[in-house]
């Protein structure tokens, strides 16, 4: 089963609106109403462990194994660590990644201020992350323009030219939506300081996905609205991968530090890892900058 | 929306324990805790020991919460011809996970008795089932440890691997849920009221609170089950004999409940009878030498002239024994030794009860130990059941502090649940189900359990499977 099927109307709109913005440059105020007032009915339950928000909650614990998995493929320290989450949504992966041993910072990005209001909220009910996780109403594109109007550069020492670098970028359910999935990896990519990670996940392009996610989510059921999902836009594994092994300075000497890894949900079980799951469905990718 | 509990449920409970919800106004700010354990007893004790003996939930800030006073629990100086009533059988499972913790080093080993046989027999038919591990198992049933042993064991525990705010000789006067102050929202967070007037704020509560549990009621969780009926009369013994080799462990099963002799160390042995709340008065009220010999018959004479003995003789049952002794043929490799004297000030009883919560979690509360379940003490799973719990949740919790979870969280908790609900489910329907199978003098019944004891007492490897249970193999 795949995740689309399931995943939360809330994150859809979410994520829809997030794509405009992108190709739109910020002009996010020309939202749908019908979809504002759908989004402001579901967004309550995002934190709701029994709501519509919960097959997202369940993988989360499978995100963080696999940037550990990342992680420890080289050794990699993890203390002091600096994340950037793009594409936050309500913070299920944002706030897990403040609450690990050795984080330093957070930094949770997504354009949709109902989203944001919804994160800052649930921020608030844990003393463990104060300090530890901001919210950002950006995209990644407008990023450095909104932290530096927000005066929040305190990651400074970071700073490599225009950007504020970060050991990893993680970016979950995004890159499916986007007009241009190269262009916004790469705008991620620029975030990453050497021998760090950009750290996702996404959906492949297959017919099961298209069964799951178009036929019976959209076109059936219509729990997603329709014209949520766009099948062309789907990004599979092997298309990433060529991508990735184009990037000068990316993915180690012989593409050693590009890994996809597949992951289902079984209903009884929850979900599992299944390598070569990326070929049929729901994957995470990962690709260390190398060291310089 | 949890509602404010009505006066009458607090009277019902006749705890000093009052319920205010999002109480407008807080005369202070509370301390954050990550864990506030309330209850210092055997589940209490173990959850915080183990929680702090692992590398990932060490940091956690805990505190535990005691009403009695620990301090006869931390200087635990027993005599060695002396042995409590409040006795708990430890499955090789139980204890295996104890010895994980270090915690089990710490418990008094001389005054622990382990044993590799069991004898149960039916007390109207006489049928009977021998256990023992020659059965292609070299390991014990189960180990014999008194309840102040393994707490005095788990304190010194605690002590030495430190970090545990212990509040002992202190109530929980209050619980009701945080407030919001515009920075920290703690509107989902316990907050407990002690009777010192120290506040903490719990990302996590846990209620090994006892049947009784205050944190259950808080958490609105309903309890269900039945009382049996019966009481439990515990005592310590002394057996004929050194009591030195191999042990056995023997239960009788007699239409008013099972009687049990456990092993302990050297000639002792505990007694744990179950039987009518009238029957526990009347041997509550025995001399010790006529409630020695009312134990004897117990075992050793027809159901009939137990019931008779127990029901009618009020003094002189040492002669009324002895007389209908000689008229009853005993298998003595059966039964256990006689017992020759009852420990001063041993005999005690409790009513006995099924109960079972619905759930064992809600949005940061977690219950564990007779606070989510009570069973029937005839297999000896009661502490079992609560240590089961305690490695469950100590699991779940590491697991959420791993990948960076909310420990608190219901999402989180859910793994405890799911894992320990069904198991702990499962194994008091068996038990429940075995009282009241042995509950009867029906003829057709008495046949048919008589056969399936013969039977399995036939088949080895269903024994083997019984036994493994037993033992949470």
């Amino acid at each position: 089963m795949s995740l689309h099927t399931l995943r939360p109307a809330v994150r859809q709109l979410r994520t829809l609106r997030a794509v405009r913005a992108h190709s739109t440059h910020g002009s996010s105020a020309s939202f749908d109403p019908l979809e504002v007032s759908h989004f402001n009915a579901l967004a309550s339950e995002w934190w709701d462990p029994h709501g519509s928000s919960r097959l997202l909650h369940l993988m989360n614990p499978l995100r963080l194994q696999f940037l550990s998995s990342c992680l420890s493929k080289h050794g990699d320290a993890t203390k002091n660590m600096k994340y950037l989450d793009v594409g936050c949504g309500g913070g299920i992966l944002a706030e897990s990644l403040a609450r690990l041993k050795g984080t330093e910072s957070v930094i949770g990005v997504d354009p949709t201020p109902e989203v944001l209001k919804i994160a800052r909220g649930h921020m608030r009910q844990d003393p463990a992350l104060q300090r530890r996780l901001r919210y950002v109403g950006a995209t990644i594109d407008t990023l450095e323009k909104v932290l530096a109007e927000e005066g929040g550069r305190e990651l400074k020492e970071g700073w490599e030219g225009e950007r504020t670098m970060f050991d990893v970028v993680t970016t979950m359910e995004v890159v499916e939506h986007v007009p241009h999935p190269t262009r916004f990896l790469k705008e991620c990519m620029q975030h990453v300081r050497p021998g760090g990670w950009v750290v996702g996940s996404t959906i492949a392009r297959t017919w099961t996905s298209y069964l799951t996610t178009k036929l019976v989510a959209e076109d059936i059921l219509g729990i997603v609205p329709k014209g949520t999902h766009d099948w062309n836009k789907y990004v599979n594994a092997n298309e990433l991968d060529s991508f990735f092994r184009g990037q000068d300075g990316w993915g180690g000497k012989h593409g050693e530090d590009i890994v996809f890894l597949g992951c289902a949900y079984i209903p009884g079980l929850g979900w599992k890892m299944v390598p070569g799951g990326e070929k049929v469905g729901n994957y995470f990718f990962g690709i260390r900058r190398n060291s310089e | 929306m949890r509602p404010t509990l009505s006066t009458t449920t607090l009277r019902r409970l006749q705890l000093p324990f009052t319920l205010r919800r999002n109480a407008s106004t807080t005369a202070s700010n509370p301390s954050i805790y990550d864990v506030v354990i309330v209850g210092g007893g055997p589940a209490g004790l173990s959850l915080a020991s183990v929680l702090r003996s692992s590398a990932w939930t060490k940091p956690l800030k805990i505190a535990l919460i005691e009403g009695m006073d620990l301090t006869p629990a931390r200087e635990w100086k027993p005599t060695p011809d002396n042995f409590s009533n409040r006795v708990s059988s430890l499955t090789p499972g139980s204890v295996a996970f104890l010895q994980s913790t270090g915690a089990w080093d710490l418990v008094k080993q001389e005054r622990v008795q382990s044993y590799k046989g069991m004898e149960v027999w039916d007390g109207v038919s006489g049928s009977a089932i021998s256990f023992n591990t020659a059965l292609g198992s070299t390991s014990d049933i189960a180990y014999m440890c008194e309840n102040n042993n393994l707490t005095s064991g788990l304190l010194s525990h605690i002590e030495s691997l430190g970090g545990i705010e212990i509040r002992d000789k202190t109530r929980v006067e209050s619980i009701t849920n945080g407030t919001d102050d515009g920075t920290l929202d703690l509107t989902s967070w316990p907050v407990v009221t002690l009777s010192s007037g120290e506040k903490m704020a719990a990302r996590l509560l846990v209620g090994a609170d006892g049947a009784n549990s205050p944190v259950r009621t808080f958490a609105e969780i309903e309890t269900r089950g039945w009382d049996y009926g019966r009481h439990g009369v515990v005592a310590t013994l002394k057996l004929e004999g050194t009591g030195e080799g191999e042990k056995t462990a023997y239960q009788r099963f007699l239409p008013t409940g099972p009687i049990a002799m456990l092993p302990m160390p050297g000639p002792y042995a505990t007694l744990v009878w179950s039987t009518t709340p009238q029957h526990a008065a009347a041997l509550k009220a025995l001399a010790p030498e006529d409630f020695v010999a009312a134990v004897n018959a117990g075992f050793r004479l027809s159901h009939v002239d137990v019931e008779y003995i127990v029901s009618n003789v009020t003094k002189g049952v040492v002669d009324e024994f002895a007389w209908r002794e000689q008229n009853t043929a005993v298998d003595e490799k059966r039964v256990p030794a006689k017992a020759v004297s009852v420990q001063e000030k041993s005999v005690a009883n409790f009513p006995l009860k099924m109960r079972h919560a619905d759930s064992y979690i809600a949005e940061r509360v977690a219950l564990i130990g007779d606070a989510a379940h009570s069973v029937h003490p005839l297999a000896g799973q009661g502490l079992n059941q609560g240590i089961g719990d305690v490695r469950s949740l100590a699991k779940t919790v590491e697991y959420a502090v791993q990948h960076g979870q909310d420990i608190g969280a219901v999402l989180s908790l859910e793994p405890y649940f799911e894992e320990q609900y069904f198991k702990n489910h499962v194994l008091i329907g068996v038990v429940d189900k075995l009282h009241k199978l042995y509950g009867t003098t029906s003829a057709p019944v008495v046949a048919v359990r008589s056969l399936g004891l013969d039977a399995v007492n036939a088949l080895d490897g269903l024994k083997k499977f019984i036994m493994d249970r037993a033992a949470s193999r």
